[in-house]
């Protein structure tokens, strides 16, 4: 309980809630008797990791079960109303004009077939609040104060028309059209790059304010609800592990788990140095330009040393030409000019073109585990596959190298030996594509956003395997992020992307302290903290109209 | 307006690249003829001396590409040459018979198109009721019917056991337009019948397929009624598959009517393409089957430009 | 009132009130409906509509009957895994199942099941049916039923056999575009434009009319034409599968063409496949059929269901259905494929909406 919202009144109370979903031609638990009470002005931060049934939450607060789920039991009363026996009309009436929905992903919630102000205004026209023009002239004002550029004009454009972070904050907008009592944001910034996140965030936090609006924010980000929420939630696998003011659940968590939560960005690997020995680099990328067929230059100049035993961490946000440079260095796309040499040789720049040892050397794991592992194919087959192909393995021996390999990457042999990918967890599948770059027995692995997928006490996990494996085998890693807690704990080395092109690197420690260049220091400085003040602190060393997509030009 | 444009313009020459590319295969098919169209024409049977004759008459001893253009260049301007059989006129053959058949094509287009739209949207928007269901179970079953066995049920029970319309569609010059849409019911019914069960079908997917995107839960989440979210949020990025399958079925029509003519005994193109190709009257064959596919390509042209259109993304560029 | 009319509603009334005595809510409404509909119908349509009702009735009631006997006998008889996507299975799809089996039977044994030979004449053109002939005669004295028994073995067979070159082509053709890419990728698309540009039953009646009506002709022409849609899909499905991480990570291995389609890609691109297999057949079946009702197809003596049609097609201005069963017998096949295709689609796609 709150006690700044003490003696406000109740707006939404949910007692018991359980929802079930459709999988399987049954009906399995989702929610089990989740409870929630908020005020008016209260904003609530609802935090837990994949599955823990936040996003489901958040939809029934309005009374809404999603495709294959349903409302089994319980009671949720909106300012008096009881959802769960109201008739759907009923229900539907409050939806966008009492309770409004912010939604993940802008681009993809935005109908590509309307201008933004027409569907701005389908809310309170349909409800008969404001007559077309009043609501037009009402969207422009909250544009405005959402410091959306060009408040008058940019209504009238078409969804693909605007960036990201401008049809987030355009959705914001679109939510308050009618004034609602409550706001459902649903990882309103999870799609985001660090540097637009910040401006969505404050705009958010702003208008919230101004118009004293309840909220439920849903997130996996600490530091993000940290800056937004009065009160904050966790839940786990569809219950609640507990609920404090802000201040309270940073500062003194009760449960384990969630203490566990707190202690994760604590795993540190000692950083190491390169050798002076005068050892040749491992992969050495030499002033690297590459493009796409028909598409302009995507990287631009790039150089960099990886040297044996090594992490170098590639940083940058999404376009910056981070996992091409892989694609390079693979030979999946060959370079328009400059070379990557192998311990001194080049190598050539098509993988097709390469000998079956030079491959062996590269090996990549990757982002997504559900696509990079095959679901039709057995784990044996899988981890087999590369020590059949490279060391000629085989009956025996074969399946000795897979138990060896299982063993290393800490899953008992007996017991997923011969399961398939989808009957796997998400850590566990990403186990999995480790042990396959490791039965090539590679010295140098490319590691692409290997943790952003995973939750965080998963990742955690997956970061300390990778490291005792570095030690155990001398291998070099290139860690492609764009996390820069990932890239704290793990790093060696920092090469900071920007557009194309490597605008700073050098050893971590370096990188960390300042000064920095202007980009890397922009990136460094909008990684949100759990300190409940951070965004304020940052906002107000930037100056208000000097934050974000504008700051970073 | 600059990429559209240049869009447009790419697939209008890829369409008649195609068309052009078809006539080649048409053309060089009958090429391919074991010895040559006299030969086969007139059968084993045949003296030297006639078979010679009909090489010189039909030119036989010219180069092929030189007869491919001569037929290119005539078919260009309605002439397709003369019928191996009755010695008519080819074009004279076609002219009547392809605007009956183009009648009756659009006869079926007028009623099915927007009937099956219609019905396409109402199944979407009563996904999995008993509605749909029944409407599931009754398209699937006039697809999977061949078009004579429509046909011949609809003659068993409209024309022959009771009698209200005419079972056989034949036509005369001075009929009115009300005699002539009755004469041409139960072909364009059977026609109207396994059409509008595709393109029901066919929209109502299209629709569905839209209703699982973020905007349409976003619409939902706005409290727009259902009907509106069907109507105002899927439709109008529904148009581009709309628009394909609309096209896909009325091309259908076109070679649908081949077996429906002849089942009706209908005058129609179709009707007399069967007729050549038993009777191996080459001229007659190759200048149908290059209406026909230059029909069908060009409604596929129609609806790819009719798509490119209506994409907002193309409609409004950055 | 007649005796029918009165046991028939007793009987309706009497199942109505058990359903709801038992709180067997939608089997009281299915029957009380089809009392309401009785009703209306017979005061307008006499006793012989109520006849007529009652008969389509019975005929649903013994279709869905048999249905969901065939697929608990099916669910009883297969492994685990199958059983449980069995039980998924709608009623359609249950009846789709048992006609493509009894067919299937009626192919593989049809000398042993028909009674007569399939061009023996045994009696005077059209001759009604009788305890010999339980059809009928056709145009030239030839026992129908037996016909219609060859045929499922001979219409049947030649559609199975062109589907089958079909999908060997088009689906080596797309697994092979889909992982070279590149200039094959794009001239196998370009020749699949092509011929598809041109309309099926066009494209078949030209290179019939050159080549005459032989078998091997037929099955050829039709599995070339029919190609260019297995290939674009097989194309779609491969590719989709190709952008996966897991196919990168082969080819970086150095993995060569064969490898990938045969064990990456293939065993993800089954059930996509087997579900086209199903349609693709619909429409070989339907185009042969097609041909055969314009003369072009199977030559007689053969007996072949398209060419029945049309060699008794005259009988039809007698208000006689006999041409109807041949037709009949196609429709029901591509039917019954179509259920189970729409079943199978719907569980591959995954798709949930309510």
């Amino acid at each position: 309980m709150n006690d700044k919202f003490k003696n406000a009144e109740v707006l939404l109370e949910i007692r018991d809630l359980k929802i079930e979903g459709y999988s399987d031609e049954t009906w399995v638990p989702i929610i089990k008797g989740v409870d929630l009470t908020l005020h008016r002005g209260e904003v609530l931060g609802l935090i837990g990791e994949s599955g823990a049934g936040k996003s489901t939450i958040g939809a029934a607060a309005m009374g809404y079960a999603r495709d294959g789920t349903r409302i089994s039991d319980g009671s949720i009363e909106f300012d008096g109303m009881e959802l769960t026996t109201a008739t759907e009309a009923e229900r539907r009436a409050l939806r966008g004009s009492r309770i409004a929905y912010v939604a993940q992903s802008a681009a993809a919630s935005f109908n590509p077939s309307h201008k933004i102000i027409d569907q701005h205004t389908e809310a309170p026209v349909h409800y008969r609040i404001k007559k077309r023009m009043e609501a037009q002239e009402d969207a422009m004002e909250l544009y405005e104060r959402l410091r959306l550029p060009n408040p008058k004009e940019i209504g009238f454009r078409y969804p693909h028309q605007v960036s990201g972070g401008q049809l987030q904050r355009a959705m914001t907008a679109m939510a308050m059209s009618c004034r609602p009592d409550l706001i459902i944001f649903d990882e309103p910034t999870t799609a985001l790059d660090v540097t637009t996140q910040i401006e969505v965030l404050a705009a958010i936090r702003d208008i919230v304010d101004q118009f004293n609006t309840a909220a439920i924010y849903i997130t996996h980000d600490l530091a993000v609800v940290a800056q937004m929420a009065d009160t904050i939630k966790v839940l786990l696998k569809g219950e609640e592990v507990e609920q404090a003011p802000t201040q309270v659940m940073l500062d003194n968590p009760q449960e384990d788990y969630t203490k566990s939560l707190w202690a994760v960005r604590s795993f540190h690997s000692p950083q190491r140095h390169r050798p002076a020995d005068g050892t040749e680099p491992l992969i050495s990328v030499q002033n690297v330009d590459a493009a796409y067929t028909g598409g302009v230059k995507v990287l631009d100049d790039v150089s960099f040393d990886i040297y044996p035993g090594m992490t170098v961490a590639v940083v940058g946000e999404s376009g910056s030409g981070k996992s091409t440079t892989a694609r390079c260095i693979t030979g999946l796309l060959p370079p328009m000019s400059g070379q990557i040499l192998c311990k001194g040789e080049p190598l050539p720049p098509r993988y097709k073109d390469r000998t079956r040892d030079q491959l062996r050397q590269a090996q990549m794991i990757y982002q997504m585990a559900d696509t990079a592992l095959n679901p039709k194919v057995r784990i044996s087959e899988i981890i087999g596959r590369p020590a059949q192909f490279y060391g000629g393995l085989h009956g025996p021996a074969l399946k000795q190298r897979v138990d060896e390999l299982l063993d290393l990457i800490e899953l008992e042999p007996s017991k997923y030996y011969s399961r398939y990918p989808p009957e796997l967890s998400g850590g566990q599948k990403q186990r999995i594509g480790i042990a396959r770059a490791l039965a090539a027995e590679p010295e140098f692995i490319i590691c692409d956003e290997v943790t952003s997928a995973l939750d965080q006490l998963v990742a955690e996990g997956i970061l300390k395997l990778l490291d005792r494996l570095q030690d155990e085998f001398g291998l070099a890693y290139m860690f492609i992020t764009h996390d820069l807690a990932t890239v704290r704990s793990i790093a060696d080395e920092v090469v900071v992307m920007q557009h194309g092109k490597v605008v700073e690197q050098g050893p971590k420690d370096e990188m960390f302290t300042p000064p920095h260049h202007p980009y890397t220091d922009l990136l460094l400085s909008s990684v949100p903290e759990m300190d409940p003040e951070w965004l304020t602190t940052v906002l107000e060393e930037r100056g208000v109209d000097n934050i974000g997509e504008s700051a970073g030009n | 307006m600059g990429d559209l444009t240049r869009l447009v313009f790419k697939r209008l020459g890829l369409g008649l690249l195609t068309i052009f590319v078809v006539s080649v295969l048409i053309f060089f098919a009958v090429e391919l003829l074991p010895g040559d169209i006299a030969e086969a024409v007139l059968g084993q049977g045949a003296t030297e001396e006639t078979v010679a004759a009909m090489r010189e008459q039909l030119g036989l001893d010219r180069p092929a590409p030189v007869r491919y253009f001569e037929w290119l260049a005539g078919a260009v301007t309605g002439d397709f040459g003369v019928s191996l059989v009755s010695g008519e006129r080819v074009s004279e053959a076609i002219s009547d018979r392809f605007v009956n058949t183009l009648f009756l094509a659009s006869y079926a287009a007028v009623i099915a198109v927007p009937i099956s739209i219609m019905l396409g949207v109402f199944t979407a928007l009563y996904r999995n009721t008993i509605f749909d269901r029944v409407a599931n179970v009754m398209t699937l079953t006039t697809i999977s019917s061949p078009e004579f066995f429509l046909g011949y049920i609809l003659i068993l029970f409209l024309a022959v056991r009771t009698t209200m319309f005419p079972a056989i569609s034949s036509l005369s010059g001075d009929m009115s337009l009300f005699d002539l849409l009755e004469r041409t019911f139960l072909p364009m019914l059977t026609l109207v019948l396994v059409v509008t069960a595709h393109m029901m079908r066919m929209t109502r997917a299209a629709i569905i397929n839209l209703l699982a995107s973020p905007y349409i839960e976003m619409a939902r989440l706005k409290g727009t009624p259902p009907w509106k979210v069907i109507v105002k949020h899927a439709l109008p990025n529904a148009w581009a598959p709309i628009i394909n399958v609309v096209a896909l079925n009325l091309a259908y029509l076109i070679t649908g009517v081949v077996l429906v003519e002849v089942v009706f005994v209908y005058p129609g193109i179709g009707q007399l393409l069967v007729d050549a190709v038993s009777k191996r009257d080459f001229p007659i064959v190759q200048a149908c089957c290059l209406i026909f596919a230059a029909t069908f390509i060009l409604l596929n042209l129609a609806a790819d430009v009719g798509a490119i259109l209506t994409n907002p993304r193309l409609r409004h560029p950055k | 009132m007649s005796t029918f009319v009165i046991v028939y509603y007793s009987a309706l009334i009497g199942a109505s009130c058990l359903a709801a005595y038992y709180k067997q809510r939608s089997v009281f409404m299915l029957i009380f409906t089809l009392t309401l509909i009785s009703f209306v119908l017979g005061i307008i349509g006499g006793a012989g509509a109520l006849r007529f009702v009652a008969t389509s009735a019975f005929v649903l009631a013994l279709a869905a009957g048999t249905s969901y006997a065939f697929r608990e006998f099916l669910i009883l008889i297969s492994k685990p895994g199958l059983a449980k996507e069995l039980r998924t299975a709608p009623l359609t799809a249950a009846f789709g199942m048992f006609v493509i089996f009894t067919y299937a039977i009626a192919g593989i044994f049809a000398p042993w099941i028909a009674p007569h030979g399939e061009a023996e004449i045994i009696g005077q053109a059209f001759a009604p049916a009788d305890e010999n002939m339980l059809l009928g005669a056709d145009q030239l004295g030839r026992d129908m039923f037996s016909r219609i028994i060859y045929g499922a073995r001979n219409s049947v067979g030649l559609a199975l056999v062109a589907t089958l070159l079909a999908f060997l082509m088009g689906a080596t053709a797309g697994l092979l575009a889909a992982v070279k890419g590149g200039w094959f990728d794009q001239l196998m698309g370009r020749t699949a434009d092509v011929i598809m540009s041109i309309p099926s039953l066009i494209f078949a009646l030209l290179i019939l009319s050159i080549f005459g009506t032989g078998l091997q002709v037929i099955v050829i022409v039709v599995a070339v034409i029919y190609s260019p849609r297995v290939f674009r899909l097989t194309r779609a499905v491969a590719g989709n599968i190709v952008v996966m991480d897991f196919i990168e990570a082969a080819k970086l291995r150095g993995e060569g063409d064969w490898y990938l389609i045969r064990k990456e890609i293939l065993p993800n691109a089954t059930a996509p496949l087997i579900a086209e297999f199903g349609l693709e057949f619909c429409f070989v079946f339907l185009l042969i059929a097609g041909l055969s009702f314009l003369g072009l197809g199977i030559q007689p003596p053969t007996a072949d269901w398209g060419s029945m049609v049309r060699e008794n097609a005259t009988l039809i201005s007698f208000g006689d259905i006999t041409p109807l069963i041949p037709a009949a017998a196609i429709a029901l096949l591509t039917v019954a494929i179509n259920f189970v295709v729409d079943w199978m689609l719907f569980r591959t796609s995954g798709l949930k909406e309510q």
